[in-house]
């Protein structure tokens, strides 16, 4: 029979609701504090997606979904009209400033569309975009402070660059400027379309160049489908034009997928570590907001467990009863939720921008997205259903009978050891604890969730090895060299980018200096020789099969089978060596003129472990490289000579081979990995280590790529003073490296983790806190009677001070050895696994942290209890007694 | 002389038109050795009379002598001190704490005092009170007249010159209150004590040495 009584229920839950103000606060309190807690994390999270995917936007250059590359005309206007296109920006690019002043900086002059500029980040912030048929340029701040102009509508400035080789000299008018952003690698000079023509008109350029880019369109779109799918969608667009980006051939565009579109990279970048750390710590949170909300719930149904036996004699079913608990869950999280999403996201965004300043360049975005508040308040109502669940099977379940006589006192099994001994505060306080073994256990596990997250986390930032991770990107105190060997994505080594003798004396003229080397850099071409199965194991990665075949088959293989292939080498002066990791062998001798030795580079992972496929010589293998003098190209197909490259017919396939080289064996004496810093940082070929006079030797070069050094500590200022000065000021060219700024760094990520996870156990801290005062609070109203009843026979005020007291102590005495045997348990499994996690990591066994709290909690402990008691003494002893 | 004595004893409850007067000038001497029952309807002020006794809250105006001492000159700890070696209390609601044995509850006072417990005497209390076998128990294990014998027992166990009763048997059947009071008036001849007891019993008020009858927060004489 269905009856009508919701209204019934819902009075009485309101009712009951009413009559518990501190049980409400409490409960309100937790809630806000679990919703707080997602909240934060979520906000931090997202926070952070949304300011990597930013920046990846910037870093890619703009926040297209795609682009079609190097156009003409004609199909640019086919594609941008497909149906599959929402919108869509075109850019014509025209050249780059490479001379000083833009040496350092990478310049690109072109014609953008207004929906491109926009996309490219290329927003004019004061003027506007050049309009069509003037000699107007739009640019950025950096540019302009490059070429010294002030940034002011109208300014008119000349600009030196190449289009596809041929030099240009252009002046333009100011028509806008933009903020430099430090975080977009390239800086652009805006022109419209019509100059882009004359210019390539002028310089006899026809698009596409040379070099298939100069002048061409590139069609930049944003896809109705969203990011989803844009590659497919992409290719589904060529295939409708009839165009297709596999296979090079007439019917070939290039495309490009923005690879700041998240979507596609989370799943790349989401390993089973990370993704258990954050499920770990959901889990975590989880677990606190049910501790504290459930012993919440449990406590209130224990105290109000009369008045369910009541409703439940008059006649209200459990499932009523579960009912009137779940409405006032619901109801209190009415409260709490919103209170705690609110306060949670200003935390997140308190802390978003301390841990994204430490992501290199991420600008701070704090998310609002709705996904995140719905994602919070959904996590914090489940627990909070959760944590009611129990007590409300517990108010169902209770007999009418039995709730009028219940009293938390459970006499089970102890009456042999309560004999004869007498009674002291102390054991009356012990007694008092096991009344609710249950709510005793959630009030101390709270409180040492708390410990052992702090613990961790000081285990966690203490761990960080700043040795491991600075020596990781640097090798020497201070690396000198042309600024473009510093910069991502910049120029292969060649002889332009020389440090000459005069930078180096300059730098040693400062003094203080302990031990320096130079690094040779390769500058003219040299060949190792390798086996077909190793040549395509390792262009495997950037090549088709089919690929592979052709590029085989274009070359000649030595008379015992070997394929000739560029090599990468090394020069190294004895302090440059001194830098290197020595795997297998050692470098004694390396540069003895008699002996021919060389030192073959292998790829280490982030834990300096080799990676045995990285090469393929072996120790004591004899290695033969070919310093090649003169190439001869000729026709794979027919064998016929062409002879030097510019003899070559335009569009013939063509193959190298050397004809005038000279032939070095070596032994091959060690095994190493080069330090990120010292390497040419980018993948150019197998690599080789040659002692600095070996090198010049058989090279026939001595261009140096850095120039290495140590200095005395007192030295070290002074040097990095001088080098910012002197690389900023006189020598423009060059620039320089220090450990000093990847120290700085390192303590800024150690800084973040810090943060975080103490502002995480701080919150958990609180929750414990929170947890443990209700504990005690509800433990003291509900003996209100027996409390005086104590006072009544004798007990004095200090006395019950002193007892409620010791209760909260041995509360806090059980969180400090729990903590403490949860942290010795656990430390075989997290060292080792933080020890994995982290590559710049360096487990150490770590207490302290309980040391501290412990104190705090032990005032707490006593603290509460007796201002608890404080309050319930306002009224007489009389007055208490009565209460029922 | 009387051991416990009171002097236009007054406790008014709140003011004005709401003002009730609890206690509105009882004068009452209790001999040594007597056993006082005090009754009255309810609402009539006689358990505020016997906290006022006790010590328990202190009147609007008036004293208190306990053994020709004014008892509310103390201050609170003091007087929870002088009460504790001066005065038992036997409540209607037993009010044993449940987490202590029944010895560890009938001593307890004398061990909140710092005394060592007179075992001999202590012995002696529980044998009248027909208590050995069930020292080893929680109250929660007991009966209504076992509990209310315990709290008894507690009571007398600091050897207090005075116990008071609150409605002893207001929770118990007319034969354990017979037993019940039979044994505390019993156990109180043998130590000596002075006992007061409220009670709206007349049945039970029979068995005391004196009745007192209080209306209107007034002592009233036939």
């Amino acid at each position: 029979m269905n009856v009508s009584n919701h209204s019934c229920i819902r009075r009485l839950s309101l009712r009951a609701l009413r009559a518990s103000r501190t049980r409400n606060l409490v409960a309100v309190l937790a809630i806000a504090l679990t919703a707080i807690l997602f909240t934060s994390l979520f906000t931090i999270a997202l926070s952070i997606n949304e300011g990597i995917q930013q920046n990846n936007f910037r870093q890619a250059g703009g926040c297209s979904h795609g682009t079609f590359k190097y156009l003409t005309r004609a199909q640019c206007d086919a594609l941008k009209d497909d149906p599959l296109i929402r919108a869509y920006g075109v850019r014509r690019f025209l050249g780059m400033p490479t001379e000083a002043p833009f040496n350092k900086d990478h310049v690109e002059i072109g014609y953008s569309d207004e929906n491109q500029a926009h996309w490219g980040f290329c927003d004019p912030a004061e003027g506007r975009l050049p309009r069509e048929g003037t000699d107007e340029a739009a640019t950025d701040t950096r540019v302009l402070e490059l070429l010294g102009v002030e940034p002011a509508t109208g300014a008119r400035f000349t600009v030196t660059f190449e289009v596809d080789g041929q030099t240009t000299t252009q002046t333009f008018t100011l028509s806008g400027w933009w903020e430099y952003d430090e975080a977009v690698p390239a800086h652009h000079l805006l022109i419209p379309e019509s100059r882009l023509d004359a210019v390539l008109a002028e310089t006899g350029v026809t698009p596409p160049g040379s070099d298939g880019m100069v002048g061409s369109w590139n069609l930049d779109v944003m896809l109705k489908n969203g990011a989803g799918s844009i590659a497919a969608d992409m290719d589904r667009i060529l295939a409708n034009h009839g165009y297709q980006s596999q296979t090079a051939g007439e019917d070939y565009i290039s495309i490009g997928v923005n690879w700041g579109y998240t979507g596609a990279l989370l799943a790349d970048k989401l390993d089973a570590a990370t993704a258990s750390l954050i499920l770990g710590v959901l889990g975590l949170i989880l677990l606190t907001g049910y501790l504290i909300i459930y012993n919440v719930f449990q406590i209130s149904v224990a105290g109000d467990i009369r008045f369910y036996g009541l409703l439940k004699a008059i006649g209200t079913t459990p499932r009523q009863l579960r009912r009137i608990i779940r409405i006032q869950a619901l109801l209190l999280s009415l409260a709490g939720i919103p209170l705690g999403l609110l306060v949670g996201w200003l935390l997140g965004g308190v802390l978003t921008p301390v841990i994204t300043a430490r992501l290199n360049g991420v600008r701070a975005v704090v998310s609002v997205s709705p996904l995140l508040f719905a994602g919070a308040a959904l996590f914090a109502l489940a627990t909070v259903l959760i944590s009611c669940r129990r007590p409300g099977r517990l108010a169902g379940k209770v007999s009418p009978v039995e709730a009028v006589r219940y009293t938390e006192a459970q006499p089970a099994g102890r009456r042999a050891k309560r004999n004869g001994r007498g009674v002291s505060l102390l054991s009356m306080a012990w007694a008092n604890l096991g009344r609710s073994r249950g709510k005793t256990f959630l009030t101390v596990l709270s409180l040492t969730l708390a410990v052992v997250l702090l613990t961790l986390t000081v285990t966690f930032t203490g761990g960080f090895d700043m040795d491991k991770y600075v020596s990781n990107f640097t090798a020497s105190d201070f690396i000198l060299a042309d600024a473009g060997q510093f910069q991502n994505g910049g120029d292969a080594f060649y002889d332009g980018m020389a440090v000459p003798e005069t930078v180096i004396d300059a730098v040693n003229a400062q003094g203080g200096i302990t031990g320096a080397g130079r690094v040779y850099g390769k500058t003219a071409p040299a060949e190792e020789f390798v086996t077909e199965e190793y040549y395509r194991a390792v262009w495997a990665d950037w090549n088709t099969p089919e690929q592979l075949d052709s590029m085989i088959a274009f070359m000649e293989p030595t008379p015992d089978g070997l394929l000739a292939d560029r090599v990468q080498l090394y020069g190294m002066e004895p302090f440059a060596l001194e830098q290197l990791t020595v795997l297998e062998g050692d470098l004694a001798g390396l540069d003895d003129p008699g002996e021919n030795r060389i030192a073959a580079v292998y790829g280490v992972d982030e834990y300096g472990d080799l990676e045995p496929g990285s090469h393929w010589a072996r120790l004591r293998d004899t290695v033969t490289l070919r310093y090649v003098e003169e190439y001869e190209y000729f026709d794979p197909d027919t064998g016929e000579v062409y002879g030097p490259r510019e003899n070559v017919p335009e569009g013939a396939n063509f193959a190298q081979r050397a004809v005038k080289y000279r032939d070095v064996d070596y032994t091959v004496a060690a095994l190493v990995a080069v330090p990120n810093a010292l390497s040419y940082r980018y993948y150019g070929a197998d690599e080789f280590v040659l002692g600095a006079n070996t090198f010049i030797r058989d090279t026939g070069t001595d261009c140096v790529m850095y120039y290495a050094f140590n200095t005395t500590d007192e030295a070290n200022a002074a040097m990095e003073a001088f080098l910012k000065d002197y690389t900023g000021n006189v020598e423009l060219r060059f620039d320089y490296e220090s450990k000093a700024t990847y120290a700085a760094e390192f303590e800024s990520i150690r800084g973040m983790f810090l943060l975080l996870g103490g502002a995480l156990s701080f919150i958990v801290g609180l929750v414990g806190i929170l947890n443990f005062a209700n504990a005690i609070l509800t433990g003291i109203t509900a003996r209100r009677r027996e409390l005086a009843v104590l006072q009544a026979i004798g007990m004095t005020t200090r006395q019950l001070r002193w007892m409620l007291a010791l209760e909260g102590l041995l509360y806090t005495l059980g969180a400090a050895l729990l903590a403490l045997a949860l942290v010795c348990a656990s430390a075989p499994f997290t060292g080792p696994g933080l020890n994995r996690l982290l590559w710049f990591f360096t487990y150490r066994f770590t207490l302290w942290p309980v040391a501290v709290v412990l104190p705090l909690f032990a005032v707490l402990g006593a603290a509460i209890p007796v201002a608890a008691c404080r309050a319930t003494q306002r009224r007489s002893v009389v007055e208490r007694l009565r209460l029922e | 002389m009387a051991i416990l004595e009171t002097k236009d004893l007054r406790k008014y409850y709140g003011s004005g038109d709401t003002q009730v007067r609890a206690l509105d000038g009882v004068d009452l001497a209790v001999e040594q050795g007597e056993f006082v029952a005090i009754v009255g309807t309810s609402g009539s002020g006689k358990s505020t009379l016997l906290h006022m006794l006790g010590g328990l809250d202190r009147p609007t105006s008036g004293t208190v002598l306990v053994d020709g001492r004014d008892i509310f000159r103390l201050k609170d700890e003091a007087l929870t001190i002088f009460r504790r070696r001066k005065i038992g209390f036997v409540f209607q609601a037993y009010n044993l704490v449940p987490v202590l044995s029944v010895w560890e509850n009938i001593i307890l006072p004398v061990q909140l005092d710092g005394n060592r417990v007179d075992t001999e005497y202590t012995r002696a209390v529980i044998a009248a009170l027909g208590l050995e076998k069930k020292l080893r128990s929680l109250p929660g294990q007991l009966s209504g007249g076992q509990q209310q014998r315990v709290a008894i027992a507690r009571a007398l166990a600091a050897k207090p010159a005075i116990l008071l009763a609150d409605e002893p048997t207001g929770n118990l059947d007319s034969k354990t209150s017979q037993d019940v009071l039979g044994l505390m008036k019993v156990t109180g001849q043998r130590f000596g004590q002075t006992m007061v007891m409220i009670t709206h019993n007349e049945e039970i008020a029979q068995m005391a040495d004196r009745i007192v009858r209080i209306e209107d927060g007034r002592i009233v004489r036939r």
